[in-house]
């Protein structure tokens, strides 16, 4: 019996806002395409449950992506980013995301992030309801302050075990210690990306008083917290729910704020949830 | 590992809280450059630990005031730290990041050092969930 993964890896090269990106991407699977975007400081490796998951992948084509400065995506081709200081905008953020749906050709697709990725999945359903189907935003709120610090990028400190340890508590005790240690792997490698993308997160990011405009008739939103997410609670993800007219919130237990790295099994359980809400509400758009 | 079900007393827990730290493979594995004192302040106690490569050398109990000097301190009422000494923690208790953000707890003096040593020291506060907390 074969031991290749079905999932394959391509690179695919993104023009926006003046800027040139050669894309890393993994996939797997048939039917309506699931974008999947990683946390803030880390690669797509954390969707690699889901990728291989031949449940989901039946009916689903997956696609995580590393975005430019993570993972096997560099930083742009065509400027001397190393004489910049890096601070990932929402504007940028939202344009790169949309730009990579064309680049890949992609129909209706759903949209799903976790942490800066649930914050910007709010700002995709707020900014282009017509390009997405749905969003499902993980750990996601309409504002998530606190998190823009120097420690992750501290000269007189192990900047990689900070980033590795300094996210640990976001997961639950509960999740099994082999893919903890997984995610505190991936967040070693990301230090020099991590505190720019928390300047999206925890700065850039503000959907409050906007959350009301978002047309859910047009991108179903379909929100879900863990109870040991300290940075954006279950307080949080309900409270954002509540001011999106038509939204829905799923609160996941003994789960955190990695929750397809940390404990892919728990998280499944409630992603099918998820979709099964958002085929209903679009088939009832329809 | 014995796992306890009530507050251990001050005495027992300092052996057996060095007695974890020193055997544990993870920091044995990576405390080669853990070195540092800190405050742990329980609210009904307090106790500075002096960690050397890694070892616990000593643990200073309700030390004197300027007695027995310390790089940064981690404080929380003793509920607190009571509900970190359960076997599975609850929510907002499983860290001191995520206690720190939303519960009484606060890290105070030179946290550099702690960032420093944030690796070997998360696994170290973890300990408490197999020692239990004195409080």
């Amino acid at each position: 019996m074969s031991k290749i993964s079905p999932v394959t890896g391509r690179y695919v090269t993104v023009d926006v806002d003046g800027l040139e990106y050669k894309v890393f991407y993994l996939e797997n699977g048939q039917g309506q395409p699931l974008v999947c975007q990683h946390t803030a400081g880390a690669h797509n490796h954390q969707w690699r449950g889901l990728l291989e998951d031949p449940e989901i992948t039946a009916k689903y084509r997956v696609i995580a992506y590393d975005l430019p400065r993570h993972g096997k995506s560099d930083p742009p081709e065509n400027t001397e980013w190393w004489t910049e200081e890096y601070q990932l905008s929402a504007d940028h953020f939202a344009n790169f995301i949309v730009a990579l749906v064309d680049a890949l050709e992609l129909v209706d697709p759903i949209f799903m992030g976790s942490s800066f990725g649930g914050n910007i999945a709010l700002q995709l359903a707020h900014r282009f309801p017509e390009r997405f189907d749905a969003v499902i935003p993980v750990e996601g709120a309409d504002h998530s302050p606190g998190f823009y610090l120097d420690w992750w990028q501290h000269p007189h400190a192990n900047a990689a075990q900070v980033c590795g340890s300094g996210t640990w508590d976001l997961m639950a005790p509960q999740s099994p210690e082999a893919d903890r240690w997984k995610t505190w792997f991936y967040y070693t490698q990301g230090s020099e990306a991590f505190k720019g993308d928390l300047y999206f997160y925890s700065v850039d990011h503000d959907l409050r008083g906007k959350l009301g405009e978002i047309q859910t008739d047009k991108c179903a939103v379909v929100l879900m917290t863990g109870e040991y997410d300290y940075l954006t609670t279950p307080e949080d993800g309900a409270r954002t729910a509540s001011q999106i007219p038509g939204a829905e919130f799923i609160e996941m237990k003994a789960i955190g704020h990695f929750p397809m790295s940390e404990n892919y099994p728990v998280f499944k359980g409630y992603l099918v949830q998820a979709l099964d809400l958002i085929r209903t509400k679009t088939a009832v758009g329809a | 590992m014995t796992v306890v079900t009530r507050a251990p007393s001050v005495e027992s827990w300092v052996q057996s809280f060095t007695e974890a730290n020193n055997h544990d493979p993870e920091i044995q594995a990576h405390g080669k450059y853990f070195t540092c004192s800190y405050l742990l302040d329980m609210e009904a106690h307090t106790f500075v630990v002096r960690v050397v490569s890694g070892t616990i050398a000593q643990i200073s109990v309700d030390p004197g005031p300027i007695e027995v000097p310390y790089q940064f301190a981690i404080r929380a009422s003793a509920h607190t730290w009571g509900e970190f000494g359960k076997p599975v923690p609850d929510p907002m208790y499983h860290g001191i990041w995520a206690a720190t953000f939303q519960r009484d707890m606060k890290l105070e003096g030179d946290v550099l050092v702690l960032m420093q040593n944030l690796r070997c020291l998360t696994r170290q506060i973890e300990l408490l969930r197999s020692t239990g907390a004195p409080v």
